[in-house]
């Protein structure tokens, strides 16, 4: 739950203003992707002066976002298979003394990386689980089935994004700990981790304006045709939905791999916990070429399931915001 | 239409079923099914993190003899480690073992808010009850005089050095500083002619003032007086404490530029060869081994200097096996048992003590690092004999400590909210280490209030 | 009866779609809102039964005199990523509008750092932070004659260094943002600037950012927002330390409810907790306020 991070997914409904723009100049815009024009002209860019200065920004904005963003990630590629005296003593020499491939493997096989990985990837599986199904039930009945109460019920989950989650750090602790009516302990479960990551009212915010935008003469026309509730959702309305359904999913798998507080305090079990929490604690007992190691392994999915969907987090991720 | 939709109701009425089963069993503790059979299920503190197999596998093997014992108990080893962030959570999650190791300043507090058990009854049954040393007994009895658990290690603090340092910066590692003038001469000639920090003190997670505090023991002053109704941390002792702190952080430059260390980041640090000279517990041999993988051949403990001070003094503490208070009763005599089994016994009969010796030699483990009686001298004298011919740890590289110990006054930790006092007295021994121009006085008398409103 | 039946069912359906919902955000999200207003006026250690105890817990709140400590730092806090994360991503994004085919690899690399988990982005950096002369950051400093400087390990830069980290670790996510607001500039704006002889800067200045002063307000309230609650950096980084330079608001309470080693003080984390959600509550309606107006 970085500070600043945190706006990446408060931020991306808000685009409205423009995105909701009238219809006039939604035509524009659609004009202006076949022209792609940006604040330098094509006749600007062939000046000579424009032209330089352009490759000079450009160029130096490259290497900026090479070395600032990229590099410390190939920094800590390197040293995670350096010897720990090279490290410490020339932290940003090529490997002086060879590579020492063991580290990766001591890290995976001996501080038990194996286990903290996999309960990562059982925690995000679980959350993202639990957040899709919050997400598109609550999302179709609001949007589209819209019952009695309904607005109520959105303004109610609307509101608790103005709650700050880590606010809620303690009494949500407790709740946990003793769970209303069934008296159930979900710390050291994780179920205890899963179920209140559901209450993301992002999610269902994101996914009801998708269903609100879906058109409605389908849904009109199926419901002639006799379709129930449960037809419609299946078959009509989820088919539809999978541009949403991408942005909700990468953003709650990479949300459930960083977040930090919340599983520290549900799951002081060391053999349940997952990396994040794990490995301050490994840290500070391991030795560093080990501890390098692991922190690789512990961002390498994330970074691959990046570069892999890296469309629906660089643009679906606005667009869904846009169209839903 | 219809056969679809019951179809799906009855799908969804499943599937929410199996969830909250799956979730019943999830959170059902799983130790139903032992009560029934007859027999007692308790989780005990078992290894640190980061500990070695052969660790692991001691404690395991401990286990089943004691279930050999006991076969109505079944004991499971967890990892736990006492730790000042994580106890209070583990506390109010009730994630805490069945039974597990609180340091002596914490027990009466614990006490008080009926977070562990009283066990004067189960301790009482034992063997030994009558022959505690009393100061130390008095550790694991609450305010109220009952006893809540069984006081298993008792440590005075040492001056750990590492003895290839001392070599390469010209100096004698059989001849470790007896006065702080002399360390901090070695300090400044380590730093000067290694890559490593001469001295450095513990200063985050509460282990700032813990140390601030063997330091000020060291130099003839207290904290608080002996009940603990006043503060007294504004001291001549304590401010000589800082002020040498002081010069060998920004004058001599010994004490390195990283200042950030408490228990198992100091160890750490250590055992990679990047410190000349630490103060911690007399035990902690033990944990640089089995958690940092220690050089033997590097190690060296010494005496605690002591100023001329007739108050001087080193700070005695250690750590109670205390039992769970949410624990039945049959679960507390269990782990009472246990900590007899597994902590106590070896400390009073010397043939456990061989027995248990047997047990860590097979895994390896380090067994005669020096520590304090529990009971009377002749009775460790009786243990340390019965265990000499196991002994694994380089004894006469800790002569320094294991002859001078007994000439030292050893002093208990303050009496009242002592984790809280030491709390406060970490923000003194931060500023003073990150803070060129700290002025010693005013963070002191400042300190001093603080403290002073807690003890009320 | 009957024609009740028939009506049951047909409200079935939305009940048990509304039904994970319902239970999720009843159980995680509004019973634990509530629960924090009557937390905070009792007193609780979990095994006993709590005491109604008035407003003495937002009192011993105020009277801590780490309160005054932690409201600073974590307005320092927040001002310090205003002035160094603030502009860097509306830099990069305007710089990365004007790009054509590269956009995405510059995107991508600029969003990099956002996908790395920020307990291995703090344990990374506190290496780098290393305040030896041979730490990696001082041999960078070294290089040009700079340094060592201490970063962590002195009370007045160790706030600046969480700072960067932060930035570093959270700006990529607000370049996106931008530059999907930059796509909607209308051509025609631009077109009408280059006829009345503008030069590039102009158009930065006059065209460009007045079409994203609506975002940028709404980015500037939700980072005020998101630094009043920071408290991964200052618990992994330093933990309050030193002298209590980086103490937030959030670590106070959580220091209150899980630091105190015979028992948290359930009923002040929450009172502190309060406090803070009711400040934040107020820049809420500003922001609201704000998205509205920009909206119209």
């Amino acid at each position: 739950m970085t500070a600043l991070a945190r706006q990446t997914p408060d931020v991306a409904p808000e685009p409205e203003p423009q995105l909701a723009a009238p219809a006039g100049r939604r035509r524009r815009r659609r004009r202006t992707e076949g022209e792609t024009r940006t604040i330098t002209s094509a006749f600007e860019r062939r000046r000579a002066g424009v032209r330089f200065s352009r490759a000079v920004l450009n160029g130096a904005l490259l290497v900026f976002l090479l070395v600032v963003c990229l590099g410390p990630i190939l920094w800590l590629a390197k040293s995670a298979i350096t010897p720990t005296q090279d490290t410490l003593r020339q932290p940003l020499a090529l490997w002086p003394h060879g590579v020492d491939w063991a580290n990766l493997r001591t890290a995976w096989v001996d501080i038990d990386l194996k286990l903290y990985f996999w309960n990562t990837v059982v925690i995000a599986a679980g959350s993202w689980a639990v957040q899709m199904v919050v997400a598109v039930t609550g999302g179709y009945v609001l949007a589209v089935l819209r019952p009695r109460g309904g607005r109520i019920i959105y303004g109610l989950v609307l509101a608790t994004m103005f709650v700050p989650a880590v606010v809620l750090l303690v009494p949500l602790y407790l709740t946990v700990l003793d769970l209303p009516f069934t008296h159930w302990n979900l710390v050291n479960t994780y179920w205890g981790a899963f179920l209140p990551a559901g209450a993301s009212a992002f999610n269902v915010a994101l996914v009801k304006r998708f269903f609100d935008n879906l058109p409605r003469e389908i849904i009109d026309a199926a419901r002639v045709d006799g379709c129930g509730d449960f037809r419609l959702f299946l078959y009509v309305v989820l088919p539809m939905s999978r541009p949403v359904l991408g942005v909700v999913s990468v953003f709650a798998v990479l949300a459930a791999w960083k977040d930090f507080v919340w599983p520290l305090v549900v799951l002081p079990d060391p053999a349940k916990q997952p990396l994040s929490v794990r490995l301050p604690r490994l840290a500070a007992v391991t030795e560093l070429d080990v501890v390098l190691a692991a922190l690789l392994i512990s961002c390498a999915l994330p970074i691959a399931f990046f570069l892999v969907f890296q469309r629906l987090f660089l643009r679906g991720g606005l667009e869904g915001a846009v169209k839903g | 239409m219809r056969i679809h939709h019951r179809r799906l109701s009855a799908l969804a009425t499943i599937a929410s079923l199996a969830a909250v089963s799956v979730l019943a069993a999830a959170c059902g503790s799983s130790d139903d099914d032992n009560e029934s059979s007859g027999k007692v299920t308790i989780t005990v503190e078992g290894w640190r993190p980061g500990d070695e197999q052969g660790t692991i596998d001691a404690v395991n093997k401990q286990a089943e003899a004691f279930m050999k014992e006991n076969p109505d108990i079944v004991v499971k080893p967890v990892e736990w480690e006492w730790n000042a962030e994580t106890f209070a959570t583990q506390l109010a999650g009730g994630q805490l073992p069945t039974t597990f190791r609180v340091p002596f300043t914490d027990t009466k507090g614990l006490a008080e808010r009926q977070q562990i058990a009283d066990v004067t009854d189960d301790v009482n049954a034992l063997p030994y009850a009558e022959d505690f040393n009393p100061s130390v007994l008095a550790a694991a009895q609450g305010t109220d005089g009952k006893i809540y658990g069984l006081p298993t290690d008792v440590y005075g603090v040492g001056l750990h050095y590492n003895r290839d340092l001392f070599e390469q910066a010209g100096l004698d590692p059989d001849q470790p500083p007896t006065t702080w003038d002399e360390v901090e001469a070695d300090a400044k000639a380590i730093a000067d002619k290694t890559d490593a920090a001469g001295y450095v003190q513990m200063s985050t997670n509460n282990t700032g003032g813990w140390m601030l505090t063997t330091l000020t023991y060291a130099l003839g002053g207290r904290m608080e007086n002996e009940d603990g109704t006043e503060a007294s941390i504004d001291n001549d002792a304590t401010k000589q404490g800082l002020e040498m702190l002081q010069t060998m952080r920004w004058v001599d430059d010994s004490m390195g530029s990283n200042t950030n260390f408490e228990w198992g980041t100091i160890n750490e640090a250590f055992a990679a060869g990047k410190i000349g000279m630490y103060m911690s517990g007399s035990d902690v041999y033990n944990a640089l081994v089995t958690t940092n993988q220690v050089d033997p051949d590097s190690y060296g403990l010494a005496a605690l200097p002591l100023s001329d001070s007739p108050d001087a003094g080193i700070l005695g503490g250690g750590s109670v096996a205390a039992v769970s208070a949410k624990a039945s009763p049959a679960e507390q005599e269990a782990a009472v048992k246990w900590n007899d089994f597994y902590r106590e016994r070896k400390n009073y009969d010397p043939d456990a003590a061989v027995a248990d010796a047997e047990v860590l030699k097979a895994s390896d483990q380090p067994i005669g690092t020096p520590t304090l009686p529990i009971f009377d001298q002749d009775t460790w004298q009786q243990v340390q004999d019965a265990i000499k011919p196991y002994v694994n740890v380089p004894r006469d590289q800790m002569t320094s400590f294991t002859d001078g110990v007994f000439d030292q006054q050893l002093v208990p930790e303050p009496a009242a909210h002592t984790q809280e006092v030491y709390g406060i007295l970490d923000s003194v021994v931060q500023k003073v280490l990150t803070d060129e121009n700290a002025d010693i006085d005013s963070l002191l008398a400042d300190a001093n209030d603080k403290a002073q409103a807690l003890l009320g | 009866m009957s024609s009740l039946l028939a009506r049951a069912r047909a409200a079935a359906p939305p009940v048990v779609f509304l039904l994970p919902m319902l239970l999720v955000f009843g159980l995680f999200s509004w019973w634990p809102i509530v629960r924090s207003f009557v937390m905070s006026v009792q007193q609780t250690n979990l095994v006993t039964d709590p005491v109604f105890v008035g407003l003495d817990n937002f009192r011993a709140v105020l009277d801590d005199p780490l309160l005054a400590t932690a409201v600073q730092n974590t307005l320092w806090f927040a001002l310090l990523a205003l002035v160094i994360g603030y502009p860097v991503p509306l830099v990069l994004a305007v710089i990365m509008s004007d790009l054509r085919r590269a956009r995405g690899l510059y995107s991508l690399l600029a969003y990099l750092p956002v996908v790395v988990p920020p307990a291995v982005a703090v344990l990374l950096w506190r290496f780098f932070y290393d305040a030896e002369p041979t730490g990696v950051f001082n041999s960078v400093l070294g290089w040009v004659g700079l340094g060592p400087v201490p970063w962590l390990e002195d009370p007045s830069w160790a706030m600046p260094s969480l700072v960067i980290e932060a930035t570093w670790a959270a700006a990529g996510g607000t370049v996106i943002i931008y530059l999907a607001a930059l796509v909607s500039v209308p051509p025609e704006l631009y077109d009408a600037a280059e006829v009345d002889g503008a030069g590039v800067l102009s158009k930065v200045w006059h065209v460009t950012l007045p079409h994203l002063r609506g975002i940028m307000l709404i980015t500037l309230i939700l980072q005020i927002i998101g630094t009043s609650q920071v408290f991964l950096e200052p618990y992994l980084f330093t933990d309050g330390g030193p002298d209590n330079a980086t103490l937030t608001v959030l670590l106070l309470v959580y220091d209150y409810a899980f630091a105190n080693t015979t028992g948290g003080d359930y009923g002040k984390a929450t009172a502190l907790s309060l406090m803070l959600a009711g400040a934040l509550a107020l820049m809420s309606v500003v922001y609201f306020r704000v998205t509205r107006r920009w909206s119209e």
